[in-house]
């Protein structure tokens, strides 16, 4: 490939991306942190998936599964854990949903912060990153199904530890705010 | 200048000078002077290459040193809007804004550097030099316009309606610049550098013809896309723009130092946790 066809490439892919991200997103609950909505850090929450994984856990659970590969029909049984994978699988989705609000609420109020700490906001920027791929990689392993089921509750367990530490955050920053923050922002 | 070169460079002309004249109308200068500032340029280039062309003429060498040299005039105030864009609403965002213009002036140095770089290396022709510095700047422009939007939209900031429409006409005339300007290099240095260098009369002769041909269809592009940015800038400024701009509520300082290594902590566990699961 020459020079001119590489010119030619870069110029149209940062085209691309430009018009991509100059596109107003109309659809997406983006705000701008300067405009808060009072419900927006209420809109936020951390951990909101967490609350439905005693079901998940009931519905993906060992003993469950060893009771439909002994009495189910073969097929019947294999289609029952397929679906299992696939339910664990949108909780994953969800937990996934969970991290990124978390890490939005760490941008917001970088935004909103007089003074910001350049190795907080790396250091943020690498974890999202590194969360990304890590992601990536237990999604694939759970749609193979080389991963058990149980190990997801370890890691729900930290994501219900994190929304309790959150909200008392969230209490902390309405403490110490000049005047009441928007409302939800400590609730 | 055949006809449709001479019509199309008056139809420039036209929207430069409603451009100008809507931009100092509306006083854009008091809130976006360097964007002003590359408004009269664009419109002082026409104006200043036209008389060239109609004193010297079309082929003389004033028209072609004119022509490069005001070529990089136009890529200074367009860095220079650029950078103003980049300020316009961040500053806003004091924090944001301090660690980011460190960001974006890494990103510009790259870039300059680059094309400094790039351009010494060069066969000691004016027009080598303008055009890869100036396809060099395009690149830096865009790339720092993409890094400009990349950091809004990592922090959830919107750009303003001005600022985003801006910022599409500027990447438009990069883009196409790019693309042109690495025709011209190409040819230039590549598949006409023998010829020309050679200086021999009858094969170049042979080839005028086809390159004034190719080169008048691609002035006609560039010249349309030019107009369509202005077009675009002409559009966004129509409206008073509000001199200033809402300033966002900040929070108390303390709420970051606390909270932020708290966050960062909390990701860090939750990847630590992730990674667990993969391990056998």
């Amino acid at each position: 490939m020459n020079d001119f066809s590489i010119a030619i490439l870069l110029a149209i892919a940062l085209f691309g991306v430009l018009v991509w991200l100059l596109i107003p997103k109309h659809k997406s609950s983006r705000t701008a942190p300067g405009s808060f909505h009072p419900d927006v850090f209420g809109a936020l929450p951390t951990a909101r998936h967490y609350g439905y994984f005693p079901q998940v856990r009931q519905a993906l659970s060992a003993a469950d599964s060893r009771y439909l590969l002994e009495t189910a029909p073969p097929h019947v049984a294999k289609q029952a854990l397929r679906e299992r994978r696939a339910v664990a699988r949108r909780f994953l989705r969800g937990l996934h949903e969970d991290f990124s609000n978390l890490a939005k609420l760490g941008r917001m109020i970088a935004a909103l912060s007089p003074e910001v700490s350049r190795e907080q906001e790396t250091e943020r920027l690498i974890l999202s990153l590194k969360f990304q791929i890590l992601y990536t990689l237990v999604w694939l392993r759970l749609s193979t199904g080389t991963l058990p089921l149980q190990q997801l509750e370890h890691l729900t367990g930290l994501v219900g530890r994190l929304a309790t530490r959150m909200d008392e955050a969230m209490a902390k920053i309405s403490a110490l705010s000049a005047r009441p923050l928007p409302g939800g922002l400590g609730a | 200048m055949n006809h449709l070169q001479t019509l199309l460079t008056s139809l420039t002309l036209g929207i430069e000078t409603a451009l100008c004249v809507i931009v100092f109308v509306r006083r854009v200068q008091r809130v976006l002077p360097f964007f002003a500032i590359y408004a009269s340029v664009l419109l002082a280039h026409t104006i200043g290459m036209w008389t060239v062309y109609e004193t010297f003429g079309f082929h003389s060498l004033t028209g072609y040193y004119c022509y490069w040299i005001s070529l990089l005039l136009n890529a200074g105030a367009r860095s220079l809007a650029i950078a103003e864009l980049c300020r316009y609403k961040l500053r806003m965002y004091q924090g944001i804004w301090g660690l980011v213009w460190r960001l974006l002036a890494g990103v510009s140095m790259l870039f300059l550097l680059h094309a400094a770089i790039d351009t010494w290396g060069q066969p000691n022709r004016l027009a080598i030099y303008s055009l890869t510095l100036d396809r060099d700047l395009d690149i830096a422009s865009v790339a720092i316009l993409a890094a400009l939007l990349l950091v809004h939209n990592y922090y959830g900031l919107s750009l303003e309606p001005l600022q985003r429409i801006i910022a599409a006409g500027i990447c438009l005339i990069c883009a196409v610049d790019v693309i042109g300007d690495t025709i011209l290099r190409v040819l230039f240095t590549g598949y006409l550098s023998p010829i020309l260098s050679a200086n021999s009369p009858p094969l170049w002769s042979s080839l005028q013809h086809q390159f004034e041909r190719v080169e008048g269809i691609w002035g006609t592009i560039h010249l349309i896309c030019f107009m369509a940015a202005m077009g675009i800038w002409c559009y966004a400024v129509r409206k008073p723009i509000p001199v200033r701009i809402e300033a966002p509520e900040m929070l108390p300082a303390e709420v970051y130092r606390e909270l932020s290594p708290a966050i960062n902590l909390r990701l860090s566990a939750f990847n630590d946790r992730l990674a667990e699961l993969l391990k056998p």
